[in-house]
């Protein structure tokens, strides 16, 4: 296939798709519904580090979680969820919440939606790990 | 010597048609509620990572395109254009695309390279086309040389390897549950590759199969989807970014971050390269293996279940 057909082709293909799915409304993220959905979603990436205490967000986008190995988080990828350790972190407040840099090239911003309580609160539980 | 052949690029004429196929995926799992799941920046990273693998091989094309024709000229074979050479070669090409695969799961140099096909935690058609940029890096056209040497000429080589890559992009699909059972018996089918994609301990490393399922059959390496065990989709660690470029790359930036760690042996630093995903120098890390191994350990009743070997035992 020329491309000169092959490439308007791949744009208008990929450009449609994901115009189409998100005026489907399938572009809303993932939300935890409560705290042991968070521990779930956490062991689901770290088994051997059941969570001893679990700090949900208010939107329940995202979660800290504290472990005996340390500080982590969960949160939206999409409609799906990741979880990281803070080991290395660096955390600053942004206008909507805050704003983790991470030494992780799978990971290396988290940005989480919070409200001024939990942006004001949550990094002193981080700092830990950080 | 057929020197002058050409065959059609049949992974670029097939293009309409998977977007033609994704639309009426979604369109199905829309109407009618169940078949599989969409998210826009997953859909969409995946997208742009086909885009990427094709545009790849149209950069990078000539390195594989150039060593098979030095082989071509090397070779005294020809078996010719026939129907029956080209059924063969496409046979023959899928035993080499098992290979390719099982060595793409267990040598992490391989894997750099196939890694992102498997990142996604969605199993709809786009996951078909989240595939590799790197995959010249990789070195696994040699694996095609035999072919080649054989008489097959390089043209039909990669013509059946276009038509295996379009037979696997339908089997990426959760809207078809079981196909007749003589059917799954041969054929890879979406049932067999969902537990290709799952991280489900028992799930990890199996079904490797292009077209025939009966390769891993005859491998060892087949693992049925189990009714009481739904596929948990995606990378035992799951990325946290849809940025295509760390989603390409993040494996060879783990390796060069490993191989490049002080005070390590040269065999040491050879062995991040070549042995398994997950494996370490000083086992802080794990395989595979060391994932089934402690899930039989902590569900004992497991052992000697489908993908779960009894004679697994944790290090």
């Amino acid at each position: 296939m020329p491309l000169s057909v092959l490439l308007p082709l791949v744009v208008c293909g990929i450009i449609g798709i994901a115009v189409i799915l998100h005026l489907l409304g399938l572009s809303r993220p993932a939300r935890l519904e409560g705290s042991a959905r968070a521990s779930a979603v956490w062991l689901r990436e770290f088994p051997d580090a059941p969570p001893t205490r679990v700090i949900l967000s208010h939107d329940g986008q995202a979660a800290l979680i504290e472990t005996e190995a340390g500080s982590g988080v969960v949160w939206a990828m999409g409609a799906d969820t990741t979880a990281r350790y803070l080991g290395g972190a660096r955390i600053r407040r942004t206008a909507k919440g805050l704003r983790i840099d991470l030494p992780d090239f799978t990971a290396p911003h988290i940005r989480l939606r919070l409200d001024p309580d939990e942006a004001a609160q949550w990094p002193s539980h981080m700092k830990d790990s950080a | 010597m057929s020197d002058m052949i050409t065959f059609p690029d049949v992974v670029n004429w097939a293009v309409p048609f998977f977007v033609a196929a994704i639309l009426a995926e979604l369109l199905w799992i829309v109407i009618k509620g169940r078949g599989g799941r969409y998210e826009t920046r997953d859909a969409l990273t995946s997208l742009l990572m086909g885009a990427g693998n094709v545009a790849s091989g149209i950069v990078l094309g000539f390195v594989a395109y150039g060593f098979f024709m030095v082989l071509w000229a090397i070779t005294p074979l020809d078996l010719g254009t026939s129907a029956w050479v080209i059924a063969l070669c496409f046979v023959l090409d899928d035993l080499r695309y098992y290979w390719v695969h099982r060595f793409g799961h267990r040598i992490r140099w391989v894997w750099a390279s196939h890694v992102n096909h498997h990142s996604s935690q969605h199993y709809n058609l786009t996951t078909a086309l989240r595939q590799t940029w790197t995959g010249t890096f990789t070195f696994m056209m040699v694996m095609r040389a035999p072919l080649i040497l054989l008489g097959f000429h390089p043209g039909m080589v990669l013509f059946v390897g276009g038509l295996n890559l379009i037979y696997q992009f339908w089997i990426h699909t959760e809207a078809i549950t079981r196909l007749p059972r003589w059917f799954e018996a041969v054929m890879n089918t979406p049932s067999h590759h969902r537990v290709h994609h799952g991280r489900n301990p028992r799930y990890l490393d199996c079904n490797y199969a292009g077209v025939f399922i009966v390769w891993d059959k005859l491998f060892g390496t087949f693992v049925p989807e189990l009714d009481s065990e739904k596929v948990d989709y995606g990378l035992v660690h799951n990325l946290g970014t849809f940025n295509p470029l760390r989603v390409a790359f993040h494996e060879w930036v783990g390796i060069f971050r490993d191989v490049t760690q002080p005070g390590l042996t040269w065999r040491e630093r050879l062995n991040y390269c070549v042995m398994p995903p997950g494996w370490s120098h000083d086992g802080s890390k794990g395989t595979s293996f060391d994932i089934k191994a402690r899930y039989i350990s902590d569900h004992p009743e497991s052992a000697g279940s489908p993908g779960l070997r009894p004679n697994m035992k944790r290090k």
